[in-house]
């Protein structure tokens, strides 16, 4: 950014600031005041009858356990992190209990592990699948769980033995879904570890087997390889993914790949009214500043201001969308650099690694990217974008 | 991060696009401005946390009007009044005003905004906030408080599962040891007439006899004579500083104010027409006996009640003693070089103790008075 368009820049986010300042009274009853989050679930009156029966049964295992199940599903299809909140609220009887029951243990994992207590939940989760007394139900989805975690954390190697298991013995009397999902699993692993025309040809099987909801991840883990082989296909696989889900990953996700390939035009219409998720937002800006649209210094500032409210209370949840903003809106490479950092010392997902390749580079400093590299030589990881290494993407063939 | 699959278990329950958070959990925000006995609040809660919780949204469908939200308002606000409360120590406090309903827009959605004023009947000291909004229903809920009080303002997120948290009558207190250092340097670099007492006893130190026109001092008398004066200053008050802060002696801090301003008068009258020559350490003493009272008033302004004492005392007395060196370290070499000159004797010991003289008797009349001289 030159120094007239810092200059302009901040005269509008002073005006933002100084525009949300006074609070003000509607002169009219009709005004639309708020839109509520899109209820995809329904009427909130359930919610607010179950919480209330809850209250006055605290100790109810079961109807707590129903009702942190019914918020978090709802957490994903709405992507609102209050609903995450609220199922941790049900939980929190148990919320310390070295004890707690089977199914409340699953549900704190998962809760632990959406505020990044990545070892808290994979201690919660290994004592699920130690309790012999658990149902196996359980422990499978415990099983499938604890590879998700693995998988975040670059633990590549333990989250494929995990995925074997859920196809073993132990599990061999569930629903075909249990072996579906543990190939499913193993096959985006192998996609991850350097055996990406293997990892394909299984995947292409499984999406021929799946069920529409499964459909859409197998659509996306396809997308992502493509994506990292450079394949254009990579565009074909998000569409059918977002056709059966339209999620805030998903879009996030395809959004990337649009702007890597200057498609800024194509963003625009495809995040239209999805800015109340902040990777989208971010997304827009991306896009708007792409395009040369003046539109880029609002969508700006009301992310600047999200992300000091996020600060504000404390959250660092938002890292990885912080690096990216600074790195793609506020041109503050050695910001990002060190966010692009901290965020890989916590999670190794694929936009992690690229993150930092990004930032050390803008940055000039290229030897920051270093722990990226060695992963690479560690786990056999390629990616096309990266531009790091000779591609590898035969490294699991003959 | 991924959601991963749900495998059609009962359970049915995946990774939740767990990090892909949409935005920031919930937040309400809560400042508290107090000034003497009024104290001013404004809570902000979002409209969809309210609607949660108590059905704002009349009709269902998805949209909540100005009308639904004006005809909740007193359940908004009792839910507010019950989740919550400011306590102001030992004060009975009431509510003389209440904001008209309003909204406000923050970087997530519009707020209902709650004002009001609360006056108590005496100066309000020490809070505490008591917060549980929404603790029955969102773990994640935080309230973002800030307190104003004069130009400090102080910052602090509330959870709801641990909620009661006191502010001290200085909110911006340190917590820390060297905090402590640190408010002890800034105290008496800003504590003229501390400063002003110690110039006064200092400038004929460098001198031979306490007599007009006096013959310049070889330096070892000189340094001897602002070692025994300095040593005297800082054992008194240290001993004094430590008896008020453990609450030994409390002498009013009316007469101790007083008797600081007039020490000064009298150190510097002192070098105008010398009475005391020998021995002026034990003068220095007395009267640093009763500077240490002021130090120790000083402490206590930064809200040390119920908390460890040492560690603030030692802290804060270490810094009165570091900034007391820089003083003598800046002042000695300066008055050494120009200790034979004649701006020296008549313009600075002259002079300048007339000036404090006067200065010093200004703030005696007004301490002891209790009036506003110089306003």
């Amino acid at each position: 950014m030159n120094l007239v368009q810092h200059i302009v820049f901040l005269v509008l986010t002073t005006a933002a600031a100084a525009a949300t300042a006074a609070p003000f009274t509607p002169t009219d009853d009709t005004q639309v005041v708020e839109t509520l989050p899109r209820r995809l679930t329904g009427s909130a009156a359930p919610q607010r009858a179950l919480r209330a029966q809850l209250q006055r049964t605290p100790g109810d295992v079961t109807l707590a356990v129903r009702a942190a199940r019914e918020a978090i599903a709802r957490a994903r299809l709405e992507g609102d992190p209050r609903e995450l909140g609220a199922a941790q609220a049900a939980l929190a009887p148990w919320w310390n209990d070295a004890h707690a029951p089977a199914a409340v243990r699953l549900l704190r994992a998962t809760l632990r592990q959406s505020q990044h207590d990545f070892s808290a939940a994979l201690a919660d989760l290994q004592a699920l699948l130690d309790d012999r007394s658990a149902a196996p139900a359980l422990q499978a989805q415990a099983e499938l769980t604890r590879a998700g975690v693995l998988q975040v954390l670059g633990r590549w190697a333990e989250a494929a033995a995990g995925c074997e298991r859920l196809a073993g013995a132990r599990y061999a009397t569930l629903d075909a879904n249990v072996r579906w999902a543990a190939q499913a699993c193993g096959a985006e692993l192998m996609s991850l570890r350097g055996q990406a025309d293997a990892a394909e040809s299984r995947l292409a099987a499984l999406a021929r087997d799946a069920e529409p909801g499964d459909a859409a991840w197998i659509a996306l883990i396809r997308a992502e390889l493509a994506e990292r082989r450079g394949d254009a296909r990579a565009q074909a696989h998000y569409r059918t993914a977002l056709q059966a889900r339209a999620d805030v990953y998903t879009l996030a996700a395809y959004a990337d790949w649009l702007l890597a390939a200057r498609r800024a035009r194509d963003v625009l219409p495809l995040l239209e009214g999805r800015d109340a998720a902040d990777a989208l937002l971010l997304r827009q800006a991306m896009a708007y500043r792409q395009l040369g649209d003046a539109r880029a210094a609002a969508a700006t500032a009301a992310l600047r201001e999200r992300f000091a409210a996020a600060r504000a209370r404390g959250d660092t949840l938002h890292q990885r969308e912080e690096a990216l903003f600074a790195l793609h809106l506020e041109d503050d490479a050695a910001k990002a650099l060190a966010l692009a950092r901290a965020q890989w010392a916590q999670q190794k997902e694929p936009a992690d690694a690229l993150l930092l390749v990004q930032a050390a580079r803008a940055a000039k400093q290229e030897a920051a990217a270093d722990p990226v590299r060695q992963f690479m030589r560690e786990t056999g990881y390629a990616d096309a974008r990266l531009g790091l290494v000779a591609q590898r993407f035969a490294a699991g063939q003959p | 991060m991924r959601w991963l699959c749900s495998i059609a278990l009962s359970i049915a329950l995946s990774l939740a696009a767990a990090s892909s958070h949409a935005h920031k959990a919930s937040d309400a925000y809560w400042t508290v401005e107090v000034a003497g006995e009024r104290l001013t609040q404004r809570l902000d809660i979002a409209l969809r946390d309210l609607d949660r919780e108590i059905a704002v949204d009349a009709n269902e469908d998805g949209q909540l009007a100005w009308g639904e939200v004006r005809s909740r308002w007193p359940a908004i606000e009792s839910l507010a009044a019950a989740g919550a409360r400011v306590q102001a120590d030992g004060r009975a406090c009431t509510v003389t005003e209440r904001g008209a309903p309003a909204l406000d827009e923050h970087s997530d959605g519009r707020y209902a905004v709650m004002r009001q004023t609360l006056v108590c009947d005496g100066p309000v000291a020490d809070l505490t906030l008591h917060y549980t909004l929404f603790a029955a229903s969102d773990a994640t809920h935080r309230g973002v408080v800030r307190l104003v009080r004069g130009d400090a303002t102080h910052s602090a997120v509330l959870d709801p599962s641990a909620p009661a948290q006191r502010f001290g009558s200085d909110a911006a207190a340190p917590r820390t040891f060297f905090g402590f250092v640190g408010e002890g340097v800034h105290h008496i670099l800003i504590g003229t007439d501390h400063i002003l007492f110690l110039l006064a006893l200092l400038l004929p130190a460098v001198l031979a006899v306490r007599r007009t026109p006096a013959p310049p001092a070889s330096p070892g008398s000189a340094l001897l004579d602002v070692l025994r004066i300095v040593t005297a200053f800082t054992v008194a008050h240290s001993i004094t500083l430590a008896l008020a802060v453990f609450e030994v002696i409390s002498p009013p801090s009316r007469w101790i104010e007083s008797v600081i301003a007039a020490s000064v008068v009298l150190a510097a009258l002192n070098n105008l027409r010398p009475v005391i020559t020998r021995q002026r350490w034990v003068v220095t003493f007395a009267f640093g006996l009763v500077h240490g009272f002021g130090f120790a008033g000083a402490l206590k302004d930064l809200g040390l009640a119920g908390g460890s004492l040492a560690a603030p005392l030692l802290g804060f007395n270490l810094g009165v003693e570091l900034g007391q060196l820089a003083i003598v370290a800046l002042f000695l070499p300066l008055a050494w070089a120009l200790r034979s000159t004649v701006l020296y004797r008549r313009v600075l010991l002259q002079g300048g103790s007339v000036a404090v003289a006067l200065v010093a008797l200004v703030w005696l009349v007004e301490r002891a008075f209790d009036l506003s001289l110089m306003a």
